[in-house]
């Protein structure tokens, strides 16, 4: 008998060609988080020149052309492209490693939908070099401001059609997850044993899959209306101009938790780590996940309070209820690191100061889901605070923790600790500086989005602290930068399982081999890499 | 250039001039007497809340520490789940927001309650980038983008504000009302004010409306009754 030899698959290249040309779901997700990655530096800066403008009043740091076109393009970079299609590169890498799988269901439209991601953000920015410059209209781009005879430059197209690529890209992506989790896991691995953080995906893609179509349905709309002689929101001609903001909330605020529940599972999955226990309320925090997810489908027109057009008590109510499920997780969490072991490594850090920061976004989201509050906070500086907590307090300090927990899984070593320590404490006081003086600024009357406000009252000295912390957030984000250029220049290998860590992932090697796994341990909970590395604990471990 | 923004302190009026920033939240108006007591009660609740769960965590973390040097061999007690403990967390926010919404379902009827026959109708228009009040029966302010307008209404009466836009959205916000309303083209949206406080407030558009959004400002002077009266028969000639 000749024995034949296996049959090998090439290794990898690992060139440029070797990159643009992967269907690895690992090197698409590190592709996805780099891009985001890159996407958030440039909005940061946009953000950066933002607050500079607003330091004192009546500045002229840029017009205020330039000026509206600079929150435009930051608000649309910071949602469209890097909170959320951050966590689709973490799930990209993730997942299939999480549920023990060789690569995700369809690697190619996995591959498509990261190239149409990335060209899309390209597109949007690149409306920044025509003649009239970029969309200036705001992430939302209300119309009838963004009909043709309003906004008549290309840079408007170029943000509809930028973000269309984007929202097809992501229902793709979400398509692929479900079926993935659906579909490939591995033996043993049932849906009560899945990690927290694949749950959350499967939440966020069932919601991606339902809002995003509404997205670019509106987005269709806006482009007939401006070139193909279409009136969806001309009231002049029998349209209507609270369409667009229907179907752009109906998508919008689904979106919000697209942008959270992820990072709800990031937390979920550090926490339990860092303080030497299973995760608390499993059960509780999955059947949350879905309870969020669709409340979040009935609340968009509490984004429409103030039209005058909308049954605002119902959606008040509906949006009040929203709370109940968050508080699960929240006193989950908190019972997961009750009487636990607790150590402060950065990712721990980073998900305390989630915990911290977040709860405000929180409560402050229940006050403005209360019309007669949101009659004066809508459209003012107080909403901005709201939103920054949620998504930077919340879900910026989810994506750090994240980085930095799964940065040794990703490239074989470790971010250094007191680079991270610093880079923690940096960005969690900057953060807080800059955005608690808006809720101020909103009670004192500032409108959102202007670039120049009266020279009264508490305005300019409470513009100006927010203007120093950002500076302070920015010192955060470049220490983060040194401490990814110093410690892949030293390149200090990790193991397998650097955090004594719970899920498949930390099960093979880091980086993982192409193919993830080249043997599984027995699945017979939520943990089962910490079940084979501590048989002890297991054992006294009630399932 | 001209100055964008109302003075919104006038000289030799004898009026108090601005109540903004003495009390929070504003109430310059009967309405807005309502709207602040919903900030409160939920500026309240939130606090509660937040002290109670910020405690907890950092409760958490400072107790429950791991000792420097430790290396977290020792295992700490595996308990995963309490069912009294999930439903209770459960079932006491619910009713804490069902009572909270009792209560902003109240005051939101209030708010919008609207009287059978106004003492004083004004039909705004908000257009890029400025303001026009059209009093019933009475005369017409325009303003402009950089010569912000002056809506002069009386104390203790109801004025009943029509708003609607001529070209994109915009919205009327007088931040002392603790209120605001988007003006949206082609359709009309109606509100009531009735002042309690006299003096002059500064107001905005809030929805952003394109270039010049920051400069589309407005302010509105409360005054006695007789001298309304007074002021209308002036402009109107």
């Amino acid at each position: 008998m000749s024995a034949a030899a296996a049959p090998v698959a090439a290794p990898p290249r690992n060139d440029l060609l070797g990159w643009i040309t992967s269907t690895d779901h690992k090197r698409i997700g590190i592709l996805y988080l780099t891009t985001s990655l890159g996407y958030f530096f440039i909005a940061g800066a946009l953000a950066l020149v933002i607050r500079t403008q607003l330091a004192h009043p009546n500045a002229t740091v840029v017009s205020a052309h330039a000026y509206a076109q600079l929150f435009t393009l930051h608000g649309t970079a910071m949602i469209f492209l890097f909170v959320a299609p951050f966590a689709l590169g973490l799930a990209n890498f993730l997942i299939p490693l999480q549920i023990g799988a060789p690569d995700m269901a369809f690697p190619r439209l996995n591959a498509l939908s990261y190239w149409l991601f990335l060209f899309g953000g390209l597109v949007i920015f690149a409306g920044a070099a025509t003649n009239e410059g970029a969309a200036a209209t705001g992430w939302t781009a209300y119309a009838p401001l963004s009909a043709i005879k309003v906004s008549t430059g290309l840079g408007q197209d170029m943000w509809i059609i930028g973000v269309f690529l984007v929202s097809v890209a992501t229902i793709l992506t979400s398509i692929n997850f479900i079926t993935t989790v659906f579909i490939y896991r591995a033996p043993g691995m049932t849906m009560w044993r899945i990690p927290i953080f694949t749950w959350e995906m499967v939440a966020t893609s069932l919601l991606v899959f339902m809002a995003f179509p509404a997205l670019a349905a509106d987005l269709l709309l806006l482009f007939v209306d401006r070139h193909l002689g279409g009136h969806a929101f001309d009231p002049a001609h029998g349209g209507n101009a609270i369409l667009w903001q229907h179907l752009f909330w109906f998508f919008g605020h689904p979106e919000v938790y697209v942008m959270i529940l992820p990072y709800f599972g990031v937390i979920s999955e550090i926490i339990p780590v860092f303080s030497r226990k299973p995760i608390f309320g499993y059960t509780g925090l999955v059947i949350s996940a879905f309870a969020i997810a669709g409340l979040s489908m009935g609340v968009w027109a509490h984004h429409m309070f103030t039209t005058g057009a909308v049954n605002n008590p119902f959606f008040s109510f509906v949006s009040f209820l929203i709370a109940v499920p968050t508080g699960v997780k929240f006193f989950n969490w908190i019972a997961t690191m009750w009487r636990g072991s607790i150590s402060f490594q950065t990712p721990m850090l980073f998900s305390i100061g989630f915990l911290m920061n977040f709860l405000l976004g929180g409560i402050t989201g229940v006050m403005v889901a209360s019309p007669p509050i949101d009659f004066q906070a809508q459209d003012s500086y107080f909403v901005v605070a709201h939103m920054h907590y949620v998504l930077g307090g919340g879900s910026l300090f989810a994506i750090f923790a994240a980085l930095f927990f799964w940065w040794p899984k990703m490239f074989g070593v470790k971010l250094y600790e007191g680079l991270g320590t610093w880079c923690f404490w940096l960005l969690f006081v900057g953060f807080n500086v800059t955005f608690f003086p808006m809720h101020l600024l909103g009670l004192e009357g500032m409108p959102r989005r202007v670039f120049t406000y009266a020279d009264q009252g508490q305005l300019p000295a409470l513009n100006m602290i927010a203007t120093l912390g950002s500076y302070v957030m920015l010192a955060g984000v470049l220490v983060f930068a040194w401490n990814v250029v110093a410690s892949t220049l030293k390149r200090e290998p990790v193991g397998a399982d650097p955090w004594r860590a719970n899920s498949l992932e930390w099960w093979t090697t880091s980086p993982p081999p192409e193919h993830n796994f080249d043997t599984l341990p027995a699945i017979r909970s939520e943990r089962p890499v910490f079940d084979a590395h501590h048989p002890d604990v297991a054992a006294r471990t009630p399932r | 250039m001209p100055d964008p923004y109302p003075a919104r302190v006038r000289a030799k009026t004898g009026y108090e001039a601005d109540v903004h920033g003495q009390t929070w939240p504003a109430t310059a108006t009967t309405q807005s007497s309502v709207l602040a007591s919903d900030w409160l009660l939920f500026t309240l609740v939130g606090l509660a809340v937040a002290l109670l769960v910020w405690g907890l965590i950092l409760f958490a973390i400072v107790r429950w520490r791991r000792p420097h040097g430790d290396a977290g061999d020792e295992y700490p007690p595996q308990f995963r789940d309490n069912n009294a403990l999930e439903i209770a967390w459960t079932v006491v926010p619910l009713i804490v927001v069902i009572g909270l919404f009792v209560y902003t379902y109240r005051a939101e009827a209030d708010v919008e309650a609207m009287v059978p026959k106004p003492d004083v109708t004004i039909a705004v228009n908000g257009f890029r980038w400025g303001w026009t009040f059209a009093y019933d029966g009475g005369p017409t302010i325009n303003g402009a983008e950089r010569n912000p307008p002056e809506m002069v209404i009386p104390l203790g009466e109801t004025t009943r504000i029509v708003l609607t836009s001529s070209d994109v959205n915009h919205a009327f916000w007088v931040p002392d009302f603790l209120f605001k309303r988007d003006a949206i083209p082609g359709r009309t949206s109606s509100f009531d004010l009735r002042p309690s406080k006299l003096g002059t407030f500064l107001g905005h558009c809030a929805e952003f409306c394109g270039l010049d959004h920051a400069l589309m400002n407005f302010s509105v002077r409360v005054v006695p009754p007789d001298a309304y009266a007074r002021w209308r028969r002036g402009a109107s000639s």
